[in-house]
Formats: structure tokens, sequence, C-alpha cells
């Protein structure tokens, strides 16, 4: 208690100065927010990033396109495929490539499975930062389903790497469809329990509402998105603003908040799981559909390697934790000449040292929880 | 080299234990097959069967032993005629009588904290549907608890480099001590009592508030800013909540008329109409509230979740016993759970009747097996809150006591008047 | 007052209810899967470790090429001399160029399967993701796998003991699908 790295010079004889991370069981991974506290409330909160920082934009520019893809994998880690859909997108436009409508029903699918892969994770661990360690445990069963059904997919559990230039990696292996459709009509009622188990918990709503309230000004103004934003009771998604793969075709709601409380950013996600689950039948039922044709999930002749006219593109998805986008510069070669990534987390993690300020300790973990931010995303 | 030798061989598992065996892609574990008909599991039907037999074997060796109180005097009468015909004064053979009812209690905690350990894990992987401790000791882990012992034992035992040291070392000795001290005047069964004494409710209450002192000392000299926040919100904490756990037992106390453990126990015994028992859980509205009251502050003095905000993992690490490493953190652990077994036995006593059968035709068993059930049943409550609920905040939590938990059981303490006049 | 009584009961039956789930799956059957004791045997489109069949490999360096993060490197072998074309005879098909030693470094690899698409070879793939996915190293020099003409499936790795290049023996334990792209 002598000694204060980094404690700052005008702190009071009663504040004390807390460094909440690198190594914190509710930090997500490897944020450090510093904290000055006036014993349980907050004064001040800094986060501060850059822990997990790999140079990623810059391993971009040394890959071919193909290769770069494998990057995206490690950014959000939690939700690979929008990470590959975002990336596969800008290049796209790029290069020029138009993937056939199969692929992209497969595109949605893979993506709205991630989604609620996604938001389980964030289900779980908001349930442990509240000290309910069971709903974490239920999460991560229902998430290791998807797992199996990705493993089955594209054989990658956790990082797929399925979604491609032009197209997917790979067809639906043969049985597929059913154990997709046997784990949503599981999957379904089980959203019923855990709204009993955590939504509906008296303790849980104690500390979640009122709790960390971004204003839909604030919330636009700080550039926040994904159902962060939307909590707020801003109904931007870009899924619905502008429709990328056939979600236009598509039919869904996108859930919005009204406060902007830790609960209503929870709950956003906890109804887009619904949503997600709705989606997921409509694009099984249009691939079971004859319209599609079987063996196309691939654009004809896209090479392994391949140059792309020289020229910028934008593409952008609406990931588990929001707006990711990708900015992709070509000098006409096989390498993208600047790769930048629009990363929601490192957006949303920003606002931390604005809402941080007069809450108690046990509220900073609940804010962050509820931004729901992958460090490897923050950071990149 | 041809085709085939290229192919994998099949090698022999290298995992060759009894029942080990892949799992091929048809047979992953998917709650979808597997909770449709648990009963055409075979492995279910058998651990149902387990469980099954465990209980009435268990109440067949407790039918079979019978009360053990009765059994001992005879015991104990026999050895003092003994050591007094060899001129061994009265005075020392109550002495050493004391020490061996002491060596017990002592082990009462300590054989708890065994058991309890094992079966919170137990309870809580099967909650979360996982299997908890599954190969130390023979049957599912039993002897998970020992080794982990072990290991807490052989563990380098670290103090901080900032820490007071004395008052680093001394914490866990004084949560421990009140820890066993306060068993002294629980009973576990008839006559199975270390010391029947007349204010055996105040005197519990009374030593176990001393274990926050422990607590406390352990944040603030560990040097530790997260160890500071959880000794001093344990300290308003377990301050708080001594109020109203205190003031639940009133009504009991009142309608008992004395302080005595045992004696409130016994008071209980006899069925209304000959099939109710006439525990204090069934005195209408007044035993139901006080029940809930002790019960949720009971949780909250053994510092158990919902109630855990001074270990609170998730925001302080882990809080007081942050800093602490080796056999001091498992003293810390070993009197959490002696103060769990502590509420549990309380709380059979004061509203379950003690040693009572729950109906008339079941009183063949001895009542220290039934005393034993019931905090088994209450202890699961207490796992069963624990692995169910997200934890408070700590402002909610003084509002909770202060606005609800104090209010309701001082008029709780009312309406036992009133019900003790009715009764009158 | 009635909001303070109405809100306690809505508390506790909420509290009840979610009891109440926990309670349900206590009786339920656990989905863990005891792993030493159970072993899952992935599907078949998993991506395990890489392996390696030197016979099939053409030394194209498809692989290397392919490979993100460039754990992969090959040194192709000297062309056989073609014997000089004998009069009246068909000439002799040119031999293919073949492998000289090959080298993954399993520190490296994302197993992302790019090298296992690119691979040419019909009608099996040289290079393919097993099954296997319980490697286990104890140094970085392990995790460098070689292969040369005759070696088995695993190759082989330096141990630290004598700094020896070793066959792989104790590695390798998901084995018993063989699953060849």
């Amino acid at each position: 208690m002598t000694k204060h790295a980094h404690a700052p010079a005008d702190l009071k004889a009663d504040q004390m100065f807390i460094n909440f991370g690198p190594q914190h069981p509710s930090t997500h991974g490897v944020l450090r927010i510093a904290l000055t506290v006036e014993g349980e409330v907050v004064m001040k909160g800094d986060p501060d990033v850059g822990f997990l920082h790999r140079g990623m934009e810059k391993l971009f520019e040394a890959r071919t396109y193909s290769q770069g893809l494998i990057l995206t994998d490690r950014l959000d880690y939690i939700s690979a495929t929008h990470n590959n859909l975002g990336y596969c997108l800008a290049v796209e436009k790029l290069a020029g490539i138009q993937a056939p409508l199969r692929a992209q029903y497969i595109r949605v699918l893979a993506a709205e499975l991630n989604r609620i892969a996604s938001h389980l994770v964030f289900f779980g661990t908001f349930g442990v930062d509240m000290g309910a360690f069971t709903p974490f445990l239920y999460a991560f069963r229902e998430r290791e389903m998807i797992m199996d059904l990705f493993e089955m997919l594209c054989g990658g559990r956790l990082l797929h790497s399925y979604v491609r230039v032009g197209g997917v990696a790979a067809d639906l292996p043969a049985g597929w469809t059913e154990k997709c459709r046997e784990f949503l009509t599981f999957f379904k009622p089980m959203l019923k329990d855990y709204d009993t188990l955590l939504s509906g918990n008296p303790i849980f709503r104690s500390r979640t509402e009122g709790v960390g309230i971004i204003g839909a000004d604030r919330a636009v103004s700080w550039g926040l998105s994904g159902p962060t934003l939307r909590g707020s009771g801003v109904s931007y998604d870009v899924r619905k603003a502008e429709p990328y793969c056939v979600y236009d075709k598509l039919n869904f709601t996108v859930p919005v908040g009204k406060n902007g409380d830790c609960l209503d950013r929870y709950y956003c996600r906890m109804k887009e799981m619904e949503q997600s689950v709705e989606i997921a039948f409509q694009c099984l039922d249009a691939l079971a559909g004859a319209e599609l044709n079987p063996g196309e999930f691939m654009a004809k002749g896209v090479p392994k390697m391949f140059k792309a006219p020289a020229g910028q593109a934008y593409a952008h998805v609406e990931a588990s934790r929001g707006d990711l986008g990708f900015f992709a510069v070509s000098d006409g070669g096989f390498n993208p000449y600047r790769m930048h990534v629009r990363g929601p987390s490192f957006i949303n993690v920003a606002i931390l040292q604005e809402i941080l300020v007069g809450c108690k300790i046990a509220d900073v973990v609940a804010i962050l929880g509820s931004l729901d931010i992958v460090l490897g995303e923050v950071d990149r | 080299m041809t085709e085939e030798t290229i192919q994998p061989k099949v090698l022999e598992p290298v995992f060759n234990h009894a029942n080990g065996r892949l799992l091929m892609p048809e047979t992953r574990y998917w709650p979808t097959d597997m909770w449709k008909s648990p009963w055409s599991l075979p492995t279910y039907r058998r651990g149902a069967a387990v469980l099954a037999g465990l209980i009435l074997g268990i109440a067949g060796v407790a039918w079979f032993i019978g009360e053990i109180g009765p059994r001992l005097a005879p015991i104990y009468s026999l050895a003092e005629q003994f050591a007094l015909s060899y001129g061994v004064p009265a005075f020392w053979i109550a002495v050493v009588w004391t020490f061996i009812k002491g060596v017990f209690v002592l082990l009462a905690p300590a054989l708890n904290a065994l058991f309890a350990v094992w079966w919170e894990r137990k309870i809580s992987a099967h909650i979360q549907s996982r299997m908890g401790p599954m190969y130390v000791g023979w049957w599912h882990g039993a002897l998970q608890t020992l080794a982990d012992g072990i290991k807490l034992f052989l563990k380098e035992d670290i103090v901080p480099e900032c820490a007071d040291k004395v008052v680093h070392w001394l914490a866990p000795v004084v949560v421990l001590i009140p820890a066993i001290l306060v068993f002294a005047p629980v009973p576990f069964g008839k006559d199975l009592i270390y010391a029947n004494i007349d204010i055996g409710t105040v005197y519990v209450f009374a030593v176990g508030g001393v274990s926050v002192m422990g607590i406390i000392m352990a944040g603030w000299s560990s040097g530790n800013k997260f160890s500071l926040l959880g000794g001093l919100r344990s300290a308003a904490q377990l301050v708080s909540y001594e109020l109203p756990r205190t003031f639940a037992v009133l009504p009991v106390i009142m309608l008992a008329g004395t302080l005595n453990i045992a004696e409130i126990a016994g008071f209980q015994a006899g069925y209304w109409g000959g099939i109710v028992p006439r525990w204090f859980i069934f005195y209408p509205v007044v035993g139901q509230v006080a029940f809930i009251v002790f019960l949720i502050a009971s949780v909250a003095e053994t510092n158990r979740v919902p109630f855990d905000i001074p270990e609170a993992e998730s925001e302080l690490v882990a809080g007081f016993n942050t800093e602490y490493s080796g056999m001091k953190f498992a003293l810390f652990f070993l009197s959490e759970f002696a103060y769990v077994l502590l509420s549990c036995l309380l709380m059979a006593s004061f509203f379950f009747g003690g040693g009572a059968a729950p109906l008339p035709f079941l009183d063949f068993l001895p009542s220290w097996a039934w005393f034993l059930s019931k905090t088994l049943i209450l202890m699961f409550c207490f796992l069963w809150f624990r692995w169910t609920f997200p934890r408070f905040r700590v402002d909610r939590l003084m509002d909770f006591n202060w606005k609800f938990l104090l209010p309701v059981s001082l008029i709780n303490i009312a309406a036992g008047g009133i019900l003790i006049w009715l009764l009158s | 007052m009635k909001n303070y009584i109405a809100f306690v009961f809505d508390a506790s039956w909420n509290t009840l209810k979610g009891l109440w789930v926990t309670l349900k799956v206590l009786f339920l059957p656990s989905i863990t899967v005891q792993y030493p004791t159970e072993k899952i045997v992935p599907y078949a489109r998993f991506r395990g470790m890489l392996a390696y069949d030197a016979e099939a490999c053409i030394a194209c360096g498809m692989c290397v090429r392919a490979c993100p993060s460039k754990c992969i490197a090959l040194a192709k072998a000297a062309p056989a001399p073609v014997s000089a074309p004998v009069e009246g005879q068909p000439a002799a098909p040119a031999a293919k160029p073949k492998i000289e030693w090959y080298t993954i470094d399993y520190g490296r690899c994302n197993f992302c399967g790019l090298c296992e698409e690119s691979c040419p070879t019909k009608p099996k793939k040289a290079l393919w993701h097993s099954l296997d996915y319980e490697a286990i190293f104890s140094t970085r020099a392990e995790m460098v796998r070689r292969w040369k003409r005759g070696d088995d499936l695993w190759g082989t790795a330096r141990k630290t003991a004598d700094g020896q290049l070793a066959p792989i023996t104790d590695q390798i334990h998901i084995q018993s699908v063989p699953v060849r792209k």
C-alpha cells in the first residue's frame, strides 16, 4: 500500500489508485483500467489498451488476400465468421468478385450461428461478472453444440476461416442441416430458462438497472455500434441499414432498448439470439429449396493468389459486437497495400472513461461486461 | 512405401483406462439426445440406484447403531468407576473427559470440511451439467478433498513483501479459533453436546462474531488494495447481518422460553394431531418468516453467494484472501465451511425440531441421523443458492439488510408475541 | 407501500423460479466428456495436426506459398539423370521431381487448412490435416517435424535428450480413425 505504480500525482489523501487489470478475472482479456476510487466509489477510470497488440493491420500487408483471411479469425476470436465475412466482402468489392447465392445463404447462416455463440459467451461471462457462475456453464453447454456444428462444417471450432473470398470453403456436409435444426429447436426454449435464471433475477436486475446509462445522443457521438448502441435506443443495424449478403431477403427485427443501461444492453443481446435463431431457420429453409444450386458454394475461377485492381474498397458487417468494417487499399499487387479494421470493441471501450465516473467498483465490472469487448479486436 | 503403411496405425489407446473409449462423431454428448429420456441412459439408472442404495444403507447403519449418547453414557461411567478405583481424583477425570470431548468438537469442522467441499463440488457440478471430481478416491472423486488438503499442506506459504507479517500470520488463526469454539453448545443429536450451557444461543452469536476481526485483519495486513476493500466490505456486512440473524431467533426463544439450544430443540418434540411435527417452522407465519430471515442472514454471515461481496471473485479478485496461499488459505476455507455447518445445525435445532423425526412412524432412526440429514438438506440449500444467484452490490446489500430484513425481523418479534398470547 | 409489497412478492417469485431452473438441471444427466477416459473423435473436416506423405508429394511448393505463417519448408531432390534415349524404343518418361526433405514448424502453424487446399496431388493429398488434436511439445525444437523418403506419417523431430532426430512415437493419440483426404 505504500507504493503506487503509475499513481496520478493529484491523488487526494482519501483516494486510492487501483490497477484494475490487466491481470484481473473480469477484464475479459488484458484490458487495464486505471481506477481512482474513494472508498467504493470510482472517481476516475481510464481504459488502457494495447496489451494484446500484434500489429494485425501491418501483417495484412505482407499476406496475399487469401492468406490475410486467416488473420481476421484472430481479431475477434469469439465471432470469427463475422470477421471472415467482413474481410471477404471488402476484398470481393475490391477484386470485383461476386459470390454465388447459395454461398451467401451459407454465409448468413454461419454468421448467425456464430452470433448466437458469441452472445452466449457474453451471457455467460456477464453472469460470472455478476457473480452467478451457473449461467456461464449453461451458455457454454449450448455453445459447445454450435462449436460441434462448426467443426462439422469447416473443421475449426473457434477460428473458422470458413467464409472465403468468392464464397465459402466447402458446402454443407451431409447430415449437417438436420443437426443444425435439432440444435435450433433445442436452443429456442433454453432462452426462456436463461431469462428465468438471470434476466428475471431481482439481484441481477438491481445490479444492472440504471447502471452505466448511455443516452442515445452520447452513444451516437462516441460512435458506438452493435447492441451497445441499440441498448441506448438507437435502431442502427448494418443488416438493416446496408444489407449485405442476403439479409434483405430475410425477415427479422432488430431489438432496441430504451434506457441505455446495462440491463438494456444485456437484454438486446438476449433478444438478438432469438432473432438469430429465426434467421437461421429461414436460411435453412432457403438452402433446402431447389432454386439454390446445390454444389455452388464458390464463385467460378477465383484463384488462390490473385491481383486486385488498384483502388480501394470498404465493406462493413454487423458483427456480434457491432459495426465491423474492413477498408482495403490495393496498388494492383498480390497483397493489399493497406488494410484498416474498424473494430467495434475498440470504439465501444472508449466510452468507459466517461461512464465509469461515479459508479461503484462492482459497477465497473457490470459496465465493462455489458459493453462485451474482446481484447483481440481492441488491440489488434 | 505402399499405401497401407501410410495409413495411421491403430495403436493401443494411451488412455487404457478400465472404461476408456473413443466417442465417435455420432455419439457426441448433446443434451438434445440425452435429456429427452434420461432414464434410458444406463449410467443414469445406475447412478440413481447407487444413490438410493447409499441412502438406504446409511439409514440401515444408523438404525443399527441407534442413539449414540445413551450408549456412550455407560462406557463413560464404567471408565469413571475404573479410574476412581485407582484413586484418580474426580476433578482430573472431568478434565480428561472434557479434553476427549474437545477433540471430537475439533474434529467436527475438519471432517465437515472434508465432506462439504466434496459435496459442494458435486452439487455445483451437477447443477451445471458437469460431473465434478471423478478420479481421486474410489467413487466419484470421494477423496478429492483429502488430496486437495495434502496439496494445500505442501504448498509454499507466500507472504507478500509489503504485508504486515504478524497480522498476516495471525488473521487465519483469529478466523478459525472462534469457528471451532462456537461448536461447544451446539447439539449434534440427543445428549451429543459438548457443553450444555443455558446461554448457548447468546454464546454462539457472540463467539461467531469474533471471526469478522480476523477477516478485517486479513484484508488490512495483506498490503493489497483489493484485499483491503474486501476486508472493509466484510466488516460492514457481517456487523449488519448479525442484527436480523439474532432478531430472527428471538421469536423462537420467546416461544421456547430458553436460550439453551438443546432445550429449544427438545421443546419441538411431538406432533399436532399426531401428524404435523411441532417444529417452529410450522408455527403459522412467524415460524416461516423467522426461518427465511435467519436463512438469508446466515448465508450472508458465512460470506457465500449471493452475499459474497468480501470475496467477490469478479470484482476483488479473491477479496480478503487474495494474498493467502497454502494452509493459511485452507484455514479460511475451513472456517467458512465450519460456519456453514454451524448455521445448518442451528437452523435444524431452532426450526426443524433438532433430532425429531418428521413423521411419527419414522422415529426408529436415532436422533443424530435426523439431525445430520436435516443439516445436510439445509446445507444443500446453501449450495443451491450459491450456484443460482448473482452477487449483490455492496450498497444494495446494505439496503436489503436495513430496509427489508431488519424491519421484517422486528415485526416478526411482535408477531411472535401475539402468537404466544394467542397460544396461551 | 403497495408497490413495495408487490415488489417483494415479485422478487421472491422470480427467485424461486430461478432456483427451479437449477434444480431441474441437477437431476438431468451431465453432458461433459470425461476427457482422458473418453475421447472425442472429430468430424472428418477437422483441422488437426498436419500429416505428410513423402511418397505422394511432388515437391511443387504450393503449400509453402499458401501458408500464411511460413511454417512449411522443403527441398526438391535433384532429378534423377535421364538415361540416354535408346534407338528404336520410346523415350523414358522424365522422372518426377521428388522431395529431398520437408519440414513443418508446428509452433507457427495456424491450422487454417490453406496448405491442404492448395495441395495438387491426386487422388490423395500429400499434406492434410489429420484428426489428431493431442500434440504435446516440451521444447521448441520438438515442434519442427522433418520428413524424408521412407519416414512414416509423423516424421522425425529433434528430441531434447541427445539433440538427435528421432521418430515421433508418443504424441499421436486419436489415430484409430485414419482420415486421409
